[in-house]
């Protein structure tokens, strides 16, 4: 009995997120007064899988735009597509990530998903609408978060270990550098684009 | 090693270079101010004489260098389908944008005048008034239309289009010629140079007729350490057109021109090593040196008229002080004879304060006339200031060094505004 506590004792204190680091800091593009939707994401260096979340991500069509704009999902992920606007939308991808899918047109009120399954990023358009444009970021990690305005982001739960630390944004700001997330203590990072 | 004051000058340069960076034939467009929420002072000396920064703007065709019109426009465009639309050409339109705004600017100009022959006065409101459209379509396309109206009953129009593979090379269909040349919109005070005014024998055409509707090749690059640069053009055109704006006869103007600048920013934009020394808009010494020539052919009722001319140029700056001359030779040959005219210029600017501006001109018209040769000279000084950034006021005083003309100067008081 004093050995079951002491075990269950034991695996909280190991599962718990005490033992679990947080990366945060801020990302700033060159020359940009707007530093949103910058994605900051961690690749593992180990060869590991992470399961696909059960929560559907969502995507919604109001005032002839895609909302959100930016949408980062791990690899597995179904997204729900809305429409919430008063006329026809119509979902498509010209990119290989998502198999150039093409959802169809549908109407207010209707909604429908898409599991993309391979990493990558994948241009959202809208034949109706030709300005229509969004992005659905697929990565291999649970690890990622996007910018705010001020480039400010912030990922939770990540163990500790070493990690690649990406970026990516749609006019190709790109950086990768290595990463050592430790237990119980934030990790700041300042990230400049150009 | 750099020290922090190189830091800091450096950031000076490009904070300034970059508020600077808003076309050589061009007029002021308020509009392209109204893109970029920028001062006409960023890219004119003095409206509508261009600096150093608005010539390389418009070399990148009516954009910001170095490809960084993205970040500097202020005004969003109207997009017509999202970039992504390339990757499914040809089964779907490329997509492109349009200004955001109309692309509209309004330039008035309003004078009074003093003839000391008949000691008379005059005012002569409006001179013109004339609204521009001036923007750009994606990476590649942009445009130019002008409307002017002149005096009471003068009205001229015009427009380029052009395709702008880079800076180094555009196309431009549209209204052609070498304006450059005739620098009736880089003058900063009221009266036209000599130049522009030099017909050919029949009457029938001048440089500010230009070569009518036509093509033009042209382009700029910069030069080694991206300080100064070459720019050329070569074109064809209708020359002589009709009420249609037809070709009148089976011959096609034809001309040319090309320039070297040395030392300076950047023919398509670019900061020197150094420049940092030189932060303001007016400053960028410089040598620019140039050549050009034209040929056409017109006719009136009398026959055909057969004319070509060339000549050089130079455009020299020095912190304040701007100098440019211009020689031309021009031939024409009409009615079996053959006419020379030689003309040209010499004019110095003066940059007093930002907003006030000496320039004198002197100016020679050597025309061959049926009786014998003219020798025209004239000495211009005037005083320009800028009162505000789109509002100027000049007055110019046309001194004939004729000995039989003496009495017939010419005061002009002008004044220019824009939005």
């Amino acid at each position: 009995m004093y050995r079951k506590w002491t075990l269950s004792l034991l695996c909280l204190f190991i599962l718990s997120p005490a033992y679990a680091g947080v990366l945060r800091g801020t990302v700033n593009i060159s020359g940009e007064n707007d530093n949103r939707n910058v994605i900051v994401y961690l690749e593992t260096t180990l060869d590991k899988k992470f399961p696909p979340p059960a929560k559907h991500a969502a995507m919604d069509q109001q005032n002839m735009r895609f909302i959100p704009h930016v949408l980062p999902i791990q690899v597995g992920t179904t997204v729900d597509f809305f429409n919430s606007d008063n006329y026809l939308h119509n979902i498509f991808s010209p990119d290989y990530t998502g198999g150039k899918f093409s959802l169809g047109t549908w109407a207010k009120g209707i909604t429908k998903s898409f599991t993309f399954n391979t990493p990558g990023s994948a241009t959202l358009l809208c034949n109706v609408h030709p300005e229509m444009e969004a992005y659905i970021v697929v990565l291999p990690t649970p690890y990622f978060a996007l910018s705010d305005s001020t480039g400010k982001f912030r990922i939770e739960d990540v163990p500790s270990g070493v990690y690649l630390l990406k970026t990516w944004h749609e006019r190709g700001y790109f950086t990768v550098k290595k990463i050592a997330i430790k237990k119980n203590r934030p990790t700041v990072v300042n990230i400049r684009l150009k | 090693m750099k020290t922090e004051k190189d830091k800091v000058a450096r950031c000076l340069t490009a904070i300034i270079l970059l508020s600077l960076m808003l076309p050589a034939w061009l007029p002021a467009v308020p509009s392209f101010a109204r893109k970029y929420k920028t001062s006409c002072v960023t890219c004119h000396y003095a409206f509508p004489k261009l600096n150093a920064f608005g010539r390389a703007f418009l070399n990148n065709g009516y954009r910001i260098p170095g490809g960084k019109e993205a970040r500097m426009r202020k005004e969003k465009p109207i997009k017509m389908g999202a970039d992504a639309y390339k990757k499914l050409w040809p089964r779907a339109l490329w997509p492109t944008d349009i200004p955001g705004a109309t692309p509209l600017s309004v330039h008035a100009v309003g004078r009074v005048h003093y003839f000391e022959a008949g000691k008379n006065s005059s005012f002569e409101i409006p001179h013109q008034l004339e609204t521009i459209f001036a923007g750009t379509f994606d990476q590649h396309f942009s445009f130019f239309a002008e409307v002017k109206f002149l005096n009471q009953n003068n009205v001229d129009y015009e427009f380029k289009f052009q395709y702008d593979f880079n800076s180094k090379f555009h196309l431009k269909m549209g209204t052609a010629g070498l304006e450059e040349v005739v620098p009736l919109d880089r003058r900063i005070a009221p009266l036209k140079y000599n130049l522009s005014g030099i017909q050919n024998r029949s009457g029938t055409w001048d440089l500010t007729k230009g070569a009518g509707g036509g093509i033009e090749l042209w382009g700029a690059g910069n030069g080694p350490h991206k300080s100064g640069g070459f720019t050329f053009a070569l074109g064809l055109g209708n020359g002589q057109i009709n009420r249609n704006n037809l070709d009148t006869n089976n011959h096609k103007d034809f001309y040319g021109r090309f320039t070297y600048k040395f030392g300076g920013v950047g023919e398509a934009g670019g900061i020197p090593p150094g420049w940092h020394s030189n932060v303001n808009y007016y400053t960028d010494n410089s040598l620019r040196l140039g050549g050009f020539f034209y040929s056409g052919s017109a006719s009136d009722s009398l026959g055909r008229d057969n004319f070509h001319l060339f000549g050089a140029d130079l455009d020299a700056w020095w912190y304040r002080i701007n100098l440019f001359a211009e020689l031309m030779w021009f031939n024409s040959d009409y009615g079996n004879i053959d006419w020379q005219t030689r003309a040209g210029f010499i004019e110095t600017n003066i940059l007093v304060f930002p907003w006030l501006f000496l320039r004198t001109r002197y100016e020679q018209t050597d025309m061959d006339s049926q009786d014998a040769r003219s020798l025209d000279r004239f000495l211009l000084p005037s005083v320009v200031a800028l009162v505000r950034a789109n509002v100027k006021g000049s007055v110019e005083y046309k001194l004939p060094l004729n000995h039989q003309s003496e009495n017939d100067g010419h005061f002009v008081f002008q004044f220019d505004f824009a939005f």
